[in-house]
C-alpha cells in the first residue's frame, strides 16, 4: 500500500433534524485500492457518500484527501479536487453524444473561435473510451446506448474530468451479465492505473470479486473494516445486521385469519418484477422485506392500478381487478396505498390539513344532487380521525401540511386512508423519515386496522420494524420473491441472506 | 433522506418585509389597492364619480367577472384558458344566426330566444370540452392548446359570418344582456354557485387537489382526467353567458365581440390572486381583481388615453400579478 | 408507431407537397417553388429564433410585436428622413431590447415564459400602436430594394435566410453555446449540475429570438414597402407551428435548424401558397393554421409521452422482449 491514503475519513458526523445518522466514521483508503462499502438501507452510506461528493456538510470531523484537507463546498469543488461520485440516476444528456456529455462544460474549442473543435473532441474522446477498452463512436448519441453502456460513459466521464476517486452506487443493478462483466473489466483497468474506487453494492459477490477492503457500516457507525478475505458472507451478513435493537412495538390484539382478501397471481412486467404470487388475509399484516430497488415499490403500483402489468392475476375477495382499472376503480374495491413519495405522491403540500385528510372520502358527505359538502359530517370526520391519528402538534385544520414534522405528515396521509375504510392498506416505507415517537404512533394505527379486520401488505427496508409487527414476510429481489417467512421463523440473518441479490440469473 | 444544501432559487426576488406578507396574503389586498387607486385617480379623472359612470362601470365589468370565474375554474387546475375571447365571439355569431329571422328560421316564435342562449352555452361548452380532452388526453401543453383553439374557433366564427356582424335580433334577448338589473341578477347567482362548488362541493375540493398535485390527486382516486375537462367546459360556458350579455348589450352577433378583453380577464384573476401555478384562487379575489381592471378601464378611458395606452398597462398588470404571485408562493414556501 | 412518430414531419411535407401538387398543376413549378422559398424567408428567420427558445422548453409569444414594434419606430425615423442603414441597425437593437426585458423576468424573475411574452405581446403591441398612431406608414423606395435585390442571381432575402440558416446550425451543432442549450432543454436540474450557467443561457434565448423577430421584419417590410397596424400579427403562431413542424419540442431538448426549421417553415408556407393557388376562402387560412399548430403539437405530445414510458427505470434485466 502506498505511504499516502487517497481519503481518510476521521470523525465524521452528521445529525438530520437532530437525529443523528453518521457517528464518528473513520476509516482509510489506499491510493488504487478498492473499497466496498455495505450496509442496510438507512445504515449512513448515502449520507457519508454525499458528504464526500460535496453535496452534504459534515456537522463534525475531517477528510483528508490524496495527502491534503478536503472540504468541499459543493459538487463541482469535489469534482475540481478530483472526487466522482456516479449515481444510480445517471446524470447524462440522453439528447446529446458521447463526447459532448464527457466535456459539456468545457468543450474545446478551435483556439480563440466559438466553434468546437470537433476532432480535438472526437479524439480526446476517442482516447478516453479507447483506455478502458470501449468501442464505441463518440459521436454516438446517448439515448441510443443502453443501460450498461451509459453507466461506462459515466465512468469515462469521471475520468475525463481526471478525478482520482471515484464513487461507485449499485452501479449494477440493470445491467445485464454481459454488462457487467464489461463493467468489471473497465474498473479493473481503473485500478491498475492506481485510481481509488468506492463501491457501494447490496451483491456481496460482486463486493467479493471486485474489492480490497470492505467496511461495513450499521446505524451511521462502522462496526467492521478491513482487508476483504477477512470477511466470509454469512459474516458481513451478521456484522450488518448486529444484535437487535430493543424497539417497542405495540402489542397486537386480534390474529390473522385464513380467509383470503387479496390474491396475486403470477403478475409479470418485462424488466420489473417477475412471477409474483402471494395472499393477504383478513387481519394479517404481511411484510414485503427487500433492499432498495428490489421492485417492491413497483409491485405495489401495479397493484394500485398506477402501472401496468403484462401477465397475472389480482382478486379482491372473489372479484377479478381487470388490468384496465385505475386507482379510482380499485379504491372503491376496498385497496388503500399509502406511498413511498410522502412529498410529491402523499399530500397536496400547500392545501390544508383538512383538504388533505377529506380527499379520497369527500364523496361519503356528498349530498346528492348536487353532491355538496355536508359540513356537519365532513367536519366531524375529520375531527375524529384527527383524534384517530393524534394529530399531536397544536394545529388548526386550515393549516397547510408542509409546515408538519415529516412523523404528522404521514399520520395525515394515514388518516386520509383510514377514512376510506380500506379492506387491504398497501403501506410503503410508511416510517422513512419519521421519529421514534410517531413511529410507534403509527404502528399501533396499522395494528389497529389489521385487528378490525382488514389486510395489511407493509413494505419496508427496515427488518427491524417488519419482525416487529408483521405475522408473515416475504422477501423480494430483483423483482421475484425470494422467500415466504411465517412468524416462527422470522430471523434477521435470514431475511438478509434472501433480500441480498444473487449474481447472473443468466 | 439526504437532503441537498439550500438551492438558490430565491436569488432573483428578495423575500419581502412582515408587514408586506401579511397584506399579500390578505383576502382584501386587492380591495385595498382599488380603494388606493380609487382615492388617488378618481377626483382627477372627469365623469368618475357620477352615476352614469357607476352603471357602465357595473354592466361592462358583469360579463368580465363571468369570464374570469371561468378563467379562475382553469387556473386552478394549474392550466390556463386563452381562447376565452374566441368562444364569445363564435357563441354570438351562433345565437346570432339561430335567432336572426332570416338565417335562423324560428321565426318569431316564443322559443326563439331560449334556443338561441341554449345554442350558445352549448357551443361555449362544446369547445371547452375539446379544450379539456386535448389537455388531459393528449397530455398537450394548456396554453398552446387554447392558443390554438382560440385562432381556429376566433377563423371559424369569422368565416361563418364571412366577417360580418348580425342585426335584427329579438328585443326580448336584447333585455336579457342589455339590462343591467337583470344582467346583475343573473351574474350575482352564477358567482354565488361558482362560490358554493369551489368551496362545498366534491368537484371543488377535486379542482385545487388537482391543481395542487395532480399526482396525488390521481393517486387519492380524483379523476384528474375528467375534473380538467369539466374545468374547461366551465370556463367555456361561462364565456358563453358573457357572450349572451356582450351580445345583448350590442344587440348585434359579432365574431369579435369578445376579441380586446383576454388581458382584463388573465390580468383580473392572477392580480386577485389566483396562482398561475395552480391550487389557489377565491371567487371573492376574482371579484375584486375584475373590479381593479374594471377601475383602471374605466379611468384611463375617462381621462381619454388611446385605447393602445390602455393595452400597455393591462399588460403591465399581469406582468406585475406576475410577479406578485410569484412572490406569493415564496413567501408561502418561507413561513414567517 | 414509434417510427411514424419520429418521421412525422418529412411524412407531413411529403403529403402535403403531394396534396398540393395533384390538385393543382402550377404549384409544382420551379417558380413557384422559389417564391415559396422567398416568402418564408422574413418567417423563417423568426422560426429560427424560436427554435433557440424551444429547445430550452420555453415558448416566446411576442415576436410578433417586437416586429412591429421595431418596424414601428423605423417607419418614424424614416419618415424623419433618417438614412435607411440606421433604421436598420435601429430594428435590430429593438429587437435585442424587447428579448432583453423578456430575458430579465424569465431567467432573473423566473416568471413562466409564457405569461412574460404574452404580456409583452399586448405591450409591444400597444407602444407600436401609440408611435405609429395607428396609421399605415409608406417606406421609401430604398427598403423595397432591399426585397427585390440579387446577388449573383439569388434574392437577397433568401440569401439572407440561408446565411442566419447556416450561422443558427452552425451555432447549435457546433459551438459549446448550442450544445448546451440542448443539454438545458433536457434536463434543467442535471444542466445546473454540470456546471453550466443556465440563467445566462436562458436568457441568451431571448436576446437571440428578439434579434430573428428584428431581422424578420426587416425583411418582410422589405416585401410589403409599408408599416400596417397589423403588421407582424400572428407571427408567433406561425413560428410555433413551423419549429414544432420542423421537430422541435414544446418540452425542449429537441429540434434542429437544418433541416427542421427550414422543412416546417417550408411547409406552412407550401400550405398558403397552396390555398392562394387553389383560390380558397382567406377565411379559411386561421383555422388551416389552427389545424396545422394543433396538430404539431399533438405529435409532439405524443413522442413526449412515449419517451417517457421508454426511459423507465429497469428493475430486473429480462431478456429482450417486445
Amino acid at each position: 500500500m502506498n505511504a499516502m491514503p487517497a481519503i481518510e475519513f476521521s470523525g465524521i458526523s452528521k445529525s438530520f433534524a437532530g437525529v443523528r445518522v453518521l457517528r464518528g466514521i473513520s476509516f482509510k483508503l489506499g491510493a488504487g485500492r478498492t473499497l466496498g462499502l455495505v450496509g442496510e438501507n438507512g445504515a449512513g452510506k448515502s449520507t457519508l457518500m454525499n458528504i464526500l461528493g460535496g453535496n452534504l456538510l459534515p456537522d463534525t470531523g475531517l477528510m483528508v484527501l490524496g495527502g491534503t484537507p478536503y472540504t468541499p463546498q459543493g459538487p463541482t469543488d469535489a469534482a475540481r479536487a478530483g472526487v466522482a461520485f456516479i449515481h444510480q440516476e445517471l446524470n447524462l444528456f440522453a439528447n446529446l453524444s458521447i463526447a459532448e456529455n464527457l466535456f459539456l462544460s468545457a468543450l474545446p474549442r478551435l483556439g480563440s473561435l466559438p466553434w468546437i473543435d470537433r476532432k480535438a473532441l472526437h479524439d480526446r474522446t476517442a482516447t478516453l473510451l479507447g483506455q478502458v477498452g470501449l468501442a464505441i463512436a463518440p459521436d454516438t448519441l446517448v439515448e441510443q446506448l443502453s443501460a450498461g453502456e451509459r453507466q461506462l460513459v459515466e465512468i469515462v466521464r469521471a475520468l475525463a474530468l481526471e478525478a482520482r476517486l471515484i464513487i461507485l452506487d449499485e452501479p449494477t443493478t440493470s445491467l445485464s451479465v454481459r454488462e457487467t462483466e464489461t463493467l468489471f473489466s473497465l474498473l479493473r483497468r481503473l485500478q491498475a492505473r492506481g485510481i481509488a474506487l468506492i463501491y457501494i453494492s447490496h451483491l456481496l459477490e460482486h463486493v467479493r470479486e471486485l474489492c480490497h477492503d470492505l467496511v461495513i457500516l450499521r446505524d451511521g457507525e462502522v462496526v467492521a473494516q478491513g482487508s476483504i478475505e477477512t470477511y466470509d458472507t454469512p459474516a458481513i451478513i451478521s456484522a450488518m445486521v448486529g444484535r437487535s435493537l430493543t424497539r417497542l412495538y405495540p402489542e397486537r390484539r386480534g390474529t390473522s385469519t385464513t380467509a383470503p382478501l387479496l390474491e396475486v397471481r403470477s403478475l409479470t412486467q418485462v424488466h420489473i418484477v417477475r412471477d409474483i404470487s402471494f395472499t393477504v388475509h383478513r387481519g394479517e399484516v404481511l411484510g414485503i422485506f427487500g433492499l432498495m430497488g428490489a421492485g417492491r415499490s413497483e409491485l405495489a403500483r401495479i397493484l394500485f392500478g398506477l402501472d401496468t402489468a403484462q401477465h397475472g392475476e389480482v382478486r379482491m375477495g372473489d372479484r377479478v381487478i381487470n388490468r384496465g382499472e385505475g386507482p379510482r376503480e380499485r379504491m372503491v374495491r376496498g385497496l388503500a396505498f399509502l406511498t413511498e413519495d410522502r412529498r410529491h405522491e402523499g399530500l397536496c403540500l400547500e392545501a390544508s390539513i383538512a383538504d388533505n385528510l377529506a380527499l379520497v372520502s369527500l364523496r361519503q358527505h356528498a349530498r346528492t344532487p348536487l353532491r355538496l359538502l355536508d359540513r356537519n359530517t365532513w367536519q366531524r370526520a375529520i375531527s375524529t380521525v384527527r383524534a384517530a391519528v393524534r394529530l399531536t402538534e397544536k394545529v388548526s385544520d386550515a393549516q397547510s401540511v408542509q409546515t408538519l414534522s415529516g412523523g404528522n405528515q404521514q399520520k395525515v396521509i394515514l388518516g386520509k386512508w383510514l377514512l376510506a375504510k380500506p379492506e387491504v392498506l398497501i403501506l410503503d416505507e410508511p416510517t422513512r423519515g419519521v421519529d421514534v415517537g410517531a413511529r410507534f404512533e403509527l404502528y399501533q394505527l396499522i395494528l389497529d386496522l389489521a385487528d378490525r379486520g382488514a389486510g395489511v401488505l407493509m413494505i419496508s427496508s427496515e427488518i427491524e420494524e417488519l419482525t416487529g409487527l408483521c405475522d408473515r414476510i416475504l422477501v423480494m429481489s430483483q423483482g421475484e420473491i425470494r422467500g415466504n417467512f411465517p412468524r416462527a421463523e422470522f430471523s434477521r440473518e435470514h431475511l438478509l441472506a434472501a433480500a441480498l441479490p444473487r449474481e447472473a440469473h443468466a | 433522506m439526504p437532503s441537498s444544501r439550500p438551492t438558490k432559487e430565491t436569488a432573483g426576488l428578495i423575500l419581502p418585509g412582515p408587514l408586506f406578507r401579511r397584506a399579500l396574503g390578505s383576502d382584501y389586498f386587492v380591495l385595498g389597492l382599488c380603494m388606493i387607486y380609487t382615492l388617488a385617480v378618481g377626483p382627477f379623472t372627469p365623469g368618475f364619480f357620477t352615476p352614469e359612470n357607476a352603471a357602465n362601470l357595473l354592466s361592462t365589468a358583469l360579463p368580465l367577472l363571468l369570464v374570469a370565474l371561468g378563467q379562475m375554474i382553469v387556473l386552478i387546475t394549474g392550466g390556463i384558458d386563452l381562447s376565452v375571447t374566441s368562444i364569445i365571439g363564435l357563441c354570438s355569431v351562433t345565437g346570432a344566426m339561430v335567432m336572426n329571422p332570416e338565417s335562423g328560421g324560428l321565426g318569431g316564435d316564443m322559443l326563439t330566444v331560449p334556443a338561441g342562449c341554449i345554442a350558445m352555452l352549448l357551443v361555449g361548452m362544446l369547445v371547452g370540452i375539446a379544450n379539456g380532452f386535448a389537455v388531459s388526453r393528449c397530455r398537450m401543453p394548456a396554453f398552446i392548446v387554447t392558443l390554438a383553439t382560440m385562432m381556429g374557433v376566433g377563423g371559424f366564427a369569422v368565416w361563418l359570418t364571412q366577417s360580418k356582424a348580425i342585426n335584427q335580433l329579438p328585443s326580448a334577448f336584447n333585455a336579457l344582456g342589455g339590462h343591467t338589473i337583470i344582467a346583475l341578477a343573473i351574474t350575482v347567482l352564477i358567482a354565488l354557485c361558482v362560490h358554493m362548488l369551489l368551496g362545498r362541493s366534491v368537484f371543488g375540493r377535486w379542482l385545487y387537489a388537482t391543481g395542487h398535485n395532480p399526482r396525488t390527486a390521481h393517486i387519492s382516486g380524483v379523476p384528474v382526467g375528467g375534473v380538467l375537462i369539466a374545468a374547461y367546459a366551465c370556463s367555456g360556458v361561462l364565456a358563453a353567458v358573457a357572450s349572451v350579455f356582450y351580445t345583448g348589450q350590442a344587440e348585434t352577433g359579432s365574431p369579435v365581440l369578445g376579441q380586446r378583453i383576454l388581458l382584463d380577464v388573465i390580468g383580473a384573476v392572477v392580480i386577485g390572486g389566483t396562482s398561475l401555478s395552480g391550487g389557489r384562487g377565491k371567487v371573492l379575489w376574482t371579484i375584486f381583481g375584475v373590479l381593479f381592471l374594471k377601475l383602471i378601464d374605466n379611468t384611463l378611458n375617462l381621462l381619454s388615453l388611446s385605447i393602445f395606452t390602455l393595452t400597455i398597462v393591462k399588460g403591465a398588470v399581469i406582468l406585475l400579478a406576475a410577479v406578485l404571485d410569484a412572490l406569493r408562493i415564496r413567501v408561502a414556501g418561507h413561513p414567517a | 408507431m414509434n417510427a411514424l412518430l419520429r418521421y412525422a414531419s418529412p411524412i407531413l411535407f411529403v403529403v402535403v407537397i403531394a396534396t398540393f401538387g395533384v390538385l393543382s398543376p402550377k404549384f409544382m413549378t420551379a417558380d413557384n417553388a422559389l417564391n415559396i422559398l422567398v416568402q418564408s424567408a422574413p418567417v423563417g428567420i423568426v422560426t429560427i429564433g424560436m427554435t433557440f427558445v424551444l429547445l430550452t422548453a420555453s415558448v416566446d409569444l411576442s415576436v410578433g410585436a417586437i416586429m412591429f414594434l421595431a418596424a414601428g419606430i423605423a417607419g418614424k425615423m424614416l419618415q424623419a428622413d433618417m438614412s435607411l442603414s440606421v433604421a436598420l441597425g435601429t430594428m435590430l437593437v429593438i429587437g435585442v431590447a424587447s428579448g432583453g426585458i423578456n430575458a430579465a423576468f424569465i431567467a432573473r424573475l423566473r416568471i413562466a415564459p409564457f405569461v412574460v411574452t404574452l404580456a409583452f405581446l399586448f405591450i409591444g403591441r400597444g407602444v407600436a400602436l401609440t408611435i405609429t398612431q395607428t396609421r399605415a406608414m409608406n417606406l421609401p423606395e430604398g427598403f423595397l430594394r432591399l426585397g427585390s435585390a440579387r446577388i449573383g442571381g439569388v434574392p437577397l432575402p433568401l440569401l439572407i435566410f440561408g446565411m442566419m440558416l447556416l450561422i443558427a446550425h452552425a451555432t447549435l451543432t457546433r459551438t459549446p453555446f448550442g450544445r448546451q442549450l440542448y443539454a438545458l432543454g433536457h434536463n434543467p436540474v442535471t444542466a445546473r449540475k454540470a456546471g453550466l450557467n443556465t440563467s445566462l443561457l436562458l436568457a441568451s434565448v431571448f436576446l437571440i429570438s428578439g434579434f430573428c423577430a428584428a431581422l424578420g421584419a426587416i425583411l418582410s417590410l422589405a416585401q410589403l414597402g409599408a408599416v400596417s397596424p397589423k403588421f407582424g400579427e400572428a407571427y408567433e403562431f406561425k413560428a410555433i407551428a413551423a419549429a414544432v413542424l420542423g421537430g422541435a419540442s414544446l418540452f425542449g431538448g429537441r429540434g434542429t435548424v437544418l433541416p427542421g426549421t427550414l422543412l416546417g417553415v417550408v411547409l406552412i408556407q407550401s400550405v398558403e401558397a397552396g390555398l392562394v393557388i387553389l383560390n380558397a376562402d382567406p377565411y379559411l387560412y386561421p383555422i388551416i393554421t389552427a389545424a396545422i399548430i394543433f396538430i404539431a403539437v399533438l405529435i409532439d405530445s405524443g413522442r413526449n409521452t412515449l419517451l417517457e414510458r421508454l426511459n423507465r427505470r429497469r428493475i430486473r434485466n429480462d431478456s429482450a422482449q417486445a
